[in-house]
């Protein structure tokens, strides 16, 4: 098994050298500049040429990718041109709040989507399970950034209960963690029902009722935890999908994670920030994989790792 | 009932003021925080480390001017006086005496000169360096008398000198902290940088050192609130709510539907104050069909601009009649009489002598095709709305206009090529010198958008940065704007107006014309 997942780790090397070069890529060919962002466009062209200079984005496009590649082997991602901060600084300081709010969603989407999925299988084809499916339905069809806004509106202006945007307490976490949980909250329940429907006709099932076993103990001790051998995988892509979805819900709930970040490098063409929340987001996006993968040996022993 | 629960509230509220008012009268209440919001985080508070500053900066670093709140005249800010030479190209300013950085080191003459060689410096090449215009030293003459020396006189230095850019900071911070000044800034002002947690807060405490105020004050010396913090929420939406709610006590700078819904409801105090920003749109001289004079002329006088601010800005908003917003220095009251006026019949003549018949549905055609273009704008919702006002403006008079909406970044870089048609969005300034960023030929490669090249313009430009005396100055931007109104290279469109909401326990918060919060003076009523 180490050597599995030694082997998965250098799997990572080609991975991030082929994103990070695909990024690098993509940021020159969008239209926009750095130093005009940063000059606002009143400096003189000497001044901005100094800068181009400065910034080492004078030289030709492939010297510029090598010295990124060979300076980021080390751990060095350079200074963000827009603040002039140390991108691991800034990276380090917003990774906590991404991953706060992303483990939140995460026993959101957890929560809610099983239970919703194992409520819908026990009661096939009632009403139950039908409105369990609608909203799932709606739950992956709602674009988070207008579901943020209603239930500001809703729990933030009209109750007032909850804070619509910052990250101080415990309580700033429930409505971003909410908007940004409930899409994998639907399709968490979507599968966890369709697993369990075809776990619940399993002939083991069959023999667990036959020999008396409550119908409680037959659906969570030996159902659920069969059913959700494809539901850990779907969590785990939806572990690194929360990533995508927190660019949006931080803008929303103003929370100041990674997500934020790579918005406001994109729009300054930040160059090293974008590099660096890729190869972050990338490095996470593997992990995960990884844990998920070595989870379903722990769940299923039928499967081994060579 | 009721009656007496009120009246027995305010004689609790009464006493509360008797036992917190200093002896000798009811006066502003002392302690608390003030929370107030901004729309992203400042790229670094170091002022010469950043491309924009703004209220973050403004409340804890100060300028040697500043501008009266009611007049707009410049008046001491940490100079007490100065003195301009006749030739204009020294200006030497006096120090107030007694002023202390908040790590503890004087102000002085040595502070202003070490900071404007900072921000000068090539290696550091700070975006706030154009403010500097012209300046080629600073001499200290003594302790609190320093000299600034510009190559040729530069008249806007005034306008710069109160820009958070210019702010005076402290040379042993500056020494100390080199390229991390803005983890742990340092100034003269009312508030002290506390925290800063990057996208979400900074919090400031107040300097109980202070006792320099500007004369627009009724207090002088520190801050009445303990603590200042500036949260920072992108969402528009959530910005609003978050004032409704009391997360705030003041909301700067309302979006213009919430603006208008809350003075409906009537329920916070607003404050209105005009901006120093206008929009334009601004028509690329060198493409056709925009290449030709009178289909230019023809385009602004088919546009209302009273309709205009009106529909597309909730009439939070002026119609602007020169490139030069009404709350510039250097607008001309009587430019009125050249300005684009509505006025359709005009219009269509201008378009018949540029060879445009109508057609079918009204649509103005020259050589088989209707009289088309299109705009760049950015995805904002206020530039959004203006667009979709003038294309059906436009449309009425049988011209046709596109809208293509860009990315900030994309448009600034783009419009050099020259391969747009127009644009339409916005600039905050000053000061008129303003119109020699775009309308200067030496700015074609960047901010001369509109690709506007003329030789007395030019010159005119020129003379404007250079002539010292406001009259003589004034003259110079009155030429301007009458010859810029009859080449159009824009037609000027609105400069809107700001809406500052406060909680009414909030007193005495004021803005000057830039839109900056004052601060001595405001406090948490009890």
């Amino acid at each position: 098994m180490l050597r599995y997942v030694a082997r998965r780790l250098l799997h990572l090397i080609p991975v991030l050298l082929g994103i990070s070069f695909f990024v690098f890529l993509l940021v020159h060919l969008v239209p926009g500049d750095p130093v005009r962002v940063m000059l606002q466009d009143v400096g003189s062209p000497e001044q901005v040429e100094r800068m181009r200079k400065q910034l080492g984005l004078d030289r030709p496009f492939y010297v510029q990718y090598a010295s990124f590649v060979v300076r980021a082997a080390q751990g060095d991602f350079g200074r963000s041109i827009h603040t002039r901060r140390p991108v691991a600084q800034e990276i380090a300081f917003r990774i906590p709040y991404t991953v706060r709010m992303a483990v939140a969603a995460m026993l959101v989407a957890v929560v809610m989507g099983i239970g919703l999925g194992a409520v819908a299988a026990t009661h096939h084809q009632s009403a139950l399970d039908y409105g369990t499916m609608v909203v799932a339905l709606a739950g992956v069809s709602l674009p988070s950034f207008w579901f943020g806004l209603v239930l500001i509106l809703i729990f933030s202006l009209h109750l007032r209960w909850l804070p619509p945007a910052g990250a101080d307490t415990l309580l700033h976490l429930i409505l971003p963690a909410v908007t940004l949980g409930s899409g994998a909250a639907a399709i968490i329940a979507r599968l966890t029902r369709s697993s369990m429907l075809e776990v619940l006709r399993q002939d083991y099932i069959r023999t667990a009722r036959a020999k008396g076993l409550s119908a409680q103990r037959m659906v969570y001790r030996h159902a659920l935890k069969n059913a959700m051998i494809p539901v850990v995988s779907i969590v785990g892509l939806q572990f690194a999908g929360l990533l995508g979805g927190a660019v949006i819900v931080e803008t929303v709930f103003g929370w100041p994670g990674i997500g934020r970040l790579a918005v406001d490098a994109i729009f300054n063409r930040d160059i090293p920030v974008i590099q660096a929340v890729v190869l972050v987001a990338a490095v996470i996006f593997v992990f995960v994989n990884l844990l998920v993968d070595l989870l379903y040996g722990l769940l299923d022993p039928r499967i081994r790792y060579g | 009932m009721r009656y007496r629960l009120l009246s027995s509230i305010a004689l609790l509220t009464l006493a509360l003021m008797a036992l917190s008012a200093p002896p000798g009268g009811a006066g502003p209440a002392r302690g608390g925080t003030l929370t107030i919001v901004i729309s992203s985080d400042p790229p670094s508070l170091d002022p010469h480390r950043t491309p924009s500053v703004g209220m973050a900066h403004a409340v804890m670093y100060e300028t040697l001017v500043t501008v009266d709140r009611t007049t707009g005249e410049f008046i001491p800010g940490l100079a007490e006086s100065w003195e301009v030479s006749r030739d204009g190209t020294t200006i030497t300013f006096k120090l107030r005496r007694g002023v202390k950085f908040h790590d503890g080191t004087p102000f002085n003459a040595a502070a202003v000169k070490a900071t404007f060689e900072r921000l000068a410096s090539k290696e550091l090449n700070s975006p706030g360096a154009t403010w500097l215009g012209t300046l080629s030293r600073t001499e200290v003459v003594d302790d609190y008398t320093v000299r600034l020396v510009f190559a040729q006189p530069y008249a806007p230095i005034f306008s710069s000198l109160r820009i958070s850019f210019l702010s005076i900071l402290s040379p042993a911070a500056m020494a100390r902290m080199g390229a991390d000044y803005s983890q742990n800034p340092v100034g003269t002002g009312p508030f002290r940088f506390k925290q800063w947690i990057p996208n979400d807060r900074i919090v400031y405490e107040r300097n109980p050192d202070y006792a320099w105020g500007p004369a627009h004050y009724k207090n002088r010396g520190a801050p009445y609130v303990d603590q200042l913090v500036i949260r920072i929420i992108p969402d528009e939406s959530a910005r609003v709510i978050a004032f409704e709610r009391g997360d705030l006590d003041v909301l700067p700078g309302a979006p213009p539907r919430d603006a208008r819904r809350m003075m409906r409801e009537g329920k916070f105090p607003f404050i209105q104050i005009p901006t120093t920003s206008g929009t334009y749109l601004g028509l690329n001289v060198k493409r056709p069909p925009v290449n030709d004079v009178r289909v230019r002329r023809a385009i602004g006088h088919a546009i209302n601009t009273d309709e205009v601010a009106r529909i597309a800005l909730e009439g939070l908003a002026v119609p602007m009649l020169s490139p030069i917003a009404p709350t510039i220095w250097g607008y001309w009251d009587g430019v009125k009489q050249y300005a684009l006026d509505y006025n359709p019949d005009k219009a269509k003549a201008l378009l018949a002598e540029a060879g445009y018949r109508p057609g079918p549905g009204g649509a103005m055609m020259k050589d088989g095709r209707q009289l088309e273009f299109t705009v760049w704008t950015y995805a904002l919702m206020t530039n959004v709305r203006l667009a979709i006002v003038v294309q059906s403006q436009l449309r009425a008079a049988g011209i046709k206009m596109n809208i293509e909406q860009l990315e900030v970044s994309t448009l600034l870089a783009q419009t050099p090529r020259g391969e747009h048609d127009a644009i339409l969005i916005s600039y905050g300034w000053p000061d008129a010198d303003i119109l020699y960023f775009f309308f200067h030929s030496s700015r074609l490669a960047t901010t001369n958008r509109v690709h506007y090249a003329n030789p007395q313009v030019d010159k005119l430009l020129e003379e404007g940065r250079t002539t010292v005396d406001p009259a003589k100055r004034l003259e110079v931007y009155k030429q301007l704007q009458r010859i810029l109104l009859a080449d159009v290279p824009w037609v000027p469109l609105a400069s809107s107006l700001a809406l500052n909401f406060h909680h009414a326990y909030i007193q005495d918060v004021y803005y000057d014309k830039y839109g900056n919060l004052l601060l001595l003076d405001a406090y948490r009523q009890r």
